[in-house]
């Protein structure tokens, strides 16, 4: 019954028809040719699901999240329809701008950093390595997302203890005489995010390095140009649009990330999206919690909008 | 060409860095499973006993076959709404694609806490049953657009001219969709549907806000037996999923650069699915389905098997239940008023703010007579619930002072540790607020209930100027950090201890000479609890006193069954921190609902967690 729900998932495409399909055929043919002569009927019908779904689901909650900011909580954690500023007032005590400020340099440190790691294998798996080395590569850069990414997480946690694996591993090569204190740090958090988003850099990257035209790099060897301004002024301008992408793809979870810094922080290294968090599930402060995810929303949307043009046109590519 | 093999070295050094990087964590979770410690830490030898665990934990089945339902469907309905929205969306000139693309991309580009917080107000507001059914919908809001992107780019770079060319040679348009359009645009089909699967596949966050009674998928799971400390079979079964899935990642990359016949990969597919499903069905079809049901909602650390599989023998039913981590994440859970247990194990103060908010249904005491006989008279009449109109109490325990004794080398009798610079960085507190607030108030001399404006801001600043000495924030578990000795000193609920200390014998447990916690934890029944009957006999069954015995020895906390002793194993029974004498304990000070100051706290505590 699995098997069949997930063949379900994809198209028939090649499967033959056969006589027995005629008849759906016939009817399919029809209802194309009702939808041929009506264009504006043919597009609403099928947007009409994914619109539906989108504004119902989605659209709708967002609106309702937005009205619940303005509201107030009540002592025991439920919203008065008390509409005013209040929350978005103290959203801005410089408290919680150190909050955010934190998780903006965090989640840029790691877009950053994700960019220096990802490019090398990028560029490797896509211009320098066979076509069937290709695959495995890439197949391996893929893999680490079949394990659940919470146990990943935990296993940095069991790497980075006093008594984990790096601390072993110093002490024994009698490299510190000391146990580090890694877990529970800053530097955990950042280890943790960098890992977790790595590959969403690593895949734009490759997609636009692969496509990039060879004879682009001959002229520029042939003008005279050494290896290293060829890549400055070529491989790097082509490829933006991938790490536009890649960042895009990197930044947004980051900026956000919520069980990254509970559990490698150890709840300590506060981001905005534990502030969120705390304020729905701990404090029960629903509208002040509210407030807070729209200040993230409109700071990470302010943020794209000026790449958004590249991010969207990588994005496409990047698929 | 040397300095070219130079830098070619140079690239395939950093490339593989970057794939030890990625793979470390994953060898290390794949070795520990084989660990024959339960506290990952160390390795004290070869076992495969965690694989055998596994096969005989039933919870964890159950919630693979939740995540295996909920991600197949979304990727269904998800797939096929996507796709026909991308078939517009490929169009070069569509009249308010502004807007269209606007909304497809809002998903993509808010970060996810925001959306999951958005889902579940919206879920409380329409009424909407938090379930299985809730995940599926909030999981295919956000992965919708991903199939309209990835689709929508593959068809956009599509080559019109070869659909017209079919409709040209007298192809008519069905055939031409089905013969040219969709081969083209499988490839994108296929990547999507297997991003799709697995983003909803691992989805935590999300869920972790829209779930309900008997909805528990596995990261729900893995993430509670993380909290539990139970992980070496958390790696095992990382490991079995990363080895099923090696053939199906492999087929469906395969299959998207066409070296595969679609058919051959959908049979092949199939067979590893099959594969999968085989020992799931095998474990979750013996259960009757039709047998009454029990829905518990309790605290992850209070889960005890035999008090569970005696109750559903015994009874003839089925006890489901799924765990939370602090009172607050349940009463967001029941005022969220969509979602139906049978029975709760809130704290004492928590059961004050449940019966003040009607969120209790009234016990039947007749039906009850063991606990009436059996209960504790200390912890009969509590003051939050002064006749035991709503709830009968079910564990207890104490909230001191942990800490190892080779690493802390004096006589720690005080909270003054806590605040002692010599052990900066080795100091764990409790992640909730009003535990770590009673340590301060206590500390200063106040009563833990103080409503004193004055009094709680001193609290504040004292532990505002503590902070730089904390280590971090952890309520579920710190025993970890203390065994593997990340933390010295620690806040700890006593009941967590019972096991670290049978693991690690240097940790000791005191009740500071300030004062502390003293908690109890009391079973009710929510007020639309739809299984009254059998949640009262539940109740009744757990006061009997092998019963109560059984619980202490799964779950190391204490109960108030005045005959427990004998039913608890000697080494639990010979814990002083476990089973305090009487004359500590007259230091400790219940919890009380604060009413409006509470606000005050949980202000001054998000305060103290951002700094």
């Amino acid at each position: 019954m699995l098997a069949a729900n997930f063949g379900g998932a994809h198209p028939p495409s090649q499967v033959d028809g056969g006589a027995s399909c005629s008849r759906f055929s016939n009817r399919m043919e029809q209802v194309l040719q009702f939808f041929r002569n009506r264009p504006t009927l043919r597009t609403t019908a099928l947007l009409s699901s994914s619109l539906v779904w989108l504004v119902g689901f989605f659209l709708v909650p967002l609106l309702y999240l937005l009205a619940v900011s303005f509201a107030a909580r009540s002592p025991y954690g439920t919203i008065e329809w008390d509409l005013g500023l209040r929350n978005y007032l103290r959203a801005f005590q410089p408290l919680y701008l150190e909050t955010y400020w934190r998780s903006l340099w965090m989640a840029l440190l790691t877009t950053a950093l994700c960019i220096v790691l990802g490019y090398p294998v990028a560029y490797l798996i896509a211009r320098r390595v066979s076509r069937r080395w290709k695959s495995a590569l890439l197949l391996l850069v893929v893999i680490p997302f079949w394990t659940s990414f919470l146990v990943r997480t935990y296993a940095w946690m069991v790497i980075l203890r006093t008594e984990g694996v790096v601390n072993n591993l110093l002490l024994s090569l009698h490299l510190t005489h000391e146990p580090l204190r890694l877990l529970y740090t800053p530097l955990a958090v950042f280890i943790g995010l960098v890992y977790g988003e790595l590959p969403f850099m690593i895949l734009p990257l490759y997609t636009v390095l692969e496509k990039m035209d060879p004879s682009l790099l001959e002229a520029a060897q042939d003008l005279g140009a050494t290896q290293v301004s060829t890549f400055l002024r070529v491989t790097q301008p082509l490829s933006a649009p991938g790490v536009v992408a890649g960042a895009v793809l990197v930044f947004i979870p980051s900026v956000g990330a919520f069980i990254t810094p509970d559990l490698l922080g150890g709840a300590r290294t506060m981001m905005v999206g534990n502030l969120i968090q705390n304020q729905f599930a701990l404090v029960r402060d629903q509208p002040f919690g509210s407030a807070v995810a729209f200040l993230l929303t409109f700071v990470v949307i302010a943020v794209l909008l000026g790449t958004l043009r590249n991010a969207q046109r990588a994005t496409r590519e990047v698929f | 060409m040397a300095r070219g093999n130079t830098r070619s070295f140079g690239l395939g050094a950093a490339a593989a860095l970057v794939y030890f990087f990625l793979y470390a964590p994953i060898a290390v979770l794949m070795i520990f499973s084989f660990n024959r410690s339960r506290l990952s830490a160390r390795w004290l030898g070869f076992t495969t006993e965690w694989y055998g665990a596994l096969w005989r934990n039933e919870q964890i089945f159950q919630s693979l076959l939740n995540s295996l339902i909920v991600a197949l469907a979304v990727t269904l309905v998800c797939v096929i709404a996507g796709t026909l929205a991308a078939l517009v969306s490929a169009r070069a000139r569509l009249r308010g694609r502004v807007w269209l693309d606007g909304l497809v991309y809002l998903p993509l580009v808010i970060p996810e806490i925001v959306i999951a917080v958005a889902m579940v107000v919206f879920f409380s507001l329409v009424h909407l049953d938090l379930s299985i059914w809730t995940i599926i919908i909030a999981h295919i809001t956000f992965c919708l657009s991903y199939v309209i992107i990835v689709v929508g780019a593959r068809l956009g770079g599509m080559d019109r001219s070869l659909q017209e060319a079919a409709l040209d040679l007298g192809a008519n348009e069905w055939t031409a969709f089905r013969r040219v359009t969709l081969p083209l645009a499988a490839p994108g089909i296929l990547s999507a549907a297997r991003l799709v699967f697995t983003t909803s596949f691992d989805d935590y966050l999300i869920t972790s806000f829209v779930s309900g009674v008997s909805s528990t998928t596995l990261p729900l799971e893995i993430y509670s037996q993380l909290k539990r400390g139970i992980t070496p079979e958390i790696n095992a079964i990382s490991s079995a999923i990363l080895l099923a899935t090696v053939p199906l990642v492999f087929i469906a990359q395969r299959l998207e650069r066409g070296a595969l016949k679609v058919r051959g990969a959908l049979a092949g597919v199939a067979a590893v699915f099959l594969l999968m499903a085989l020992p799931l069905v095998a474990r979750t079809w013996p259960t009757e389905r039709n047998r009454p049901q029990l829905n518990l909602y309790m605290w992850s650390t209070y889960v005890s098997p035999r008090v569970e599989r005696g109750f559903e023998r015994e009874f003839h039913c089925k006890v489901n239940y799924d765990l939370y981590d602090s009172n607050e994440a349940l009463l967001a859970k029941l005022q969220g008023g969509n979602v139906d247990y049978d029975l709760v194990v809130p704290t004492d103060y928590m059961v004050e703010i449940l019966i003040q908010q009607r969120l209790l249904a009234p016990l039947d005491k007749s039906r009850l007579p063991n606990a009436w006989a059996n209960l504790d008279p200390r912890f009969r009449d509590l003051a939050c619930d002064p006749r035991n109109d709503y709830a009968v109490p079910y564990a207890w325990g104490t909230t001191g002072l942990a800490y190892r004794s080779d690493l802390v080398k004096e006589n720690v009798t005080s909270w003054d540790v806590m605040f002692d610079r010599r052990y900066a960085g080795h100091i764990l507190l409790l992640d909730d607020a009003r535990e770590v607030f009673g340590m301060a108030l206590k500390k200063l001399g106040y009563s833990l209930n103080s409503t004193n404006p004055e009094e709680i801001r001193r609290a504040r600043d004292l532990l505002l100027e503590q902070k730089p000495l904390v280590k971090g924030y952890n309520s579920s578990n710190f025993e970890q950090d203390l065994v593997a000795g990340d933390a010295w000193i620690a806040q700890a609920f006593n009941g967590n201890l019972t096991f670290a200390m049978r693991d690690e014998p240097r940790i000791r447990y005191v009740i500071p000479k300030e004062g502390c916690t003293i908690s109890v934890d009391l079973i009710s029944i929510p007020r639309n609890a739809p299984h009254k009957d059998l949640a009262h006999q539940f109740i009744n069954y757990f006061h009997r006193p092998e019963v109560a015995g059984a619980f202490v020895n799964d779950s190391g906390f204490n109960s108030p069954n005045r005959f427990v002793a004998r039913g608890v194993e000697p080494w639990i029974l010979a814990q002083p921190a476990i089973f305090p004498d009487p004359a500590s304990l007259a230091k400790c000070e219940f919890m009380h609902d604060l009413g409006p100051a509470v606000a005050l706290y949980d202000r001054y505590w998000t305060e103290i967690k951002a700094r």
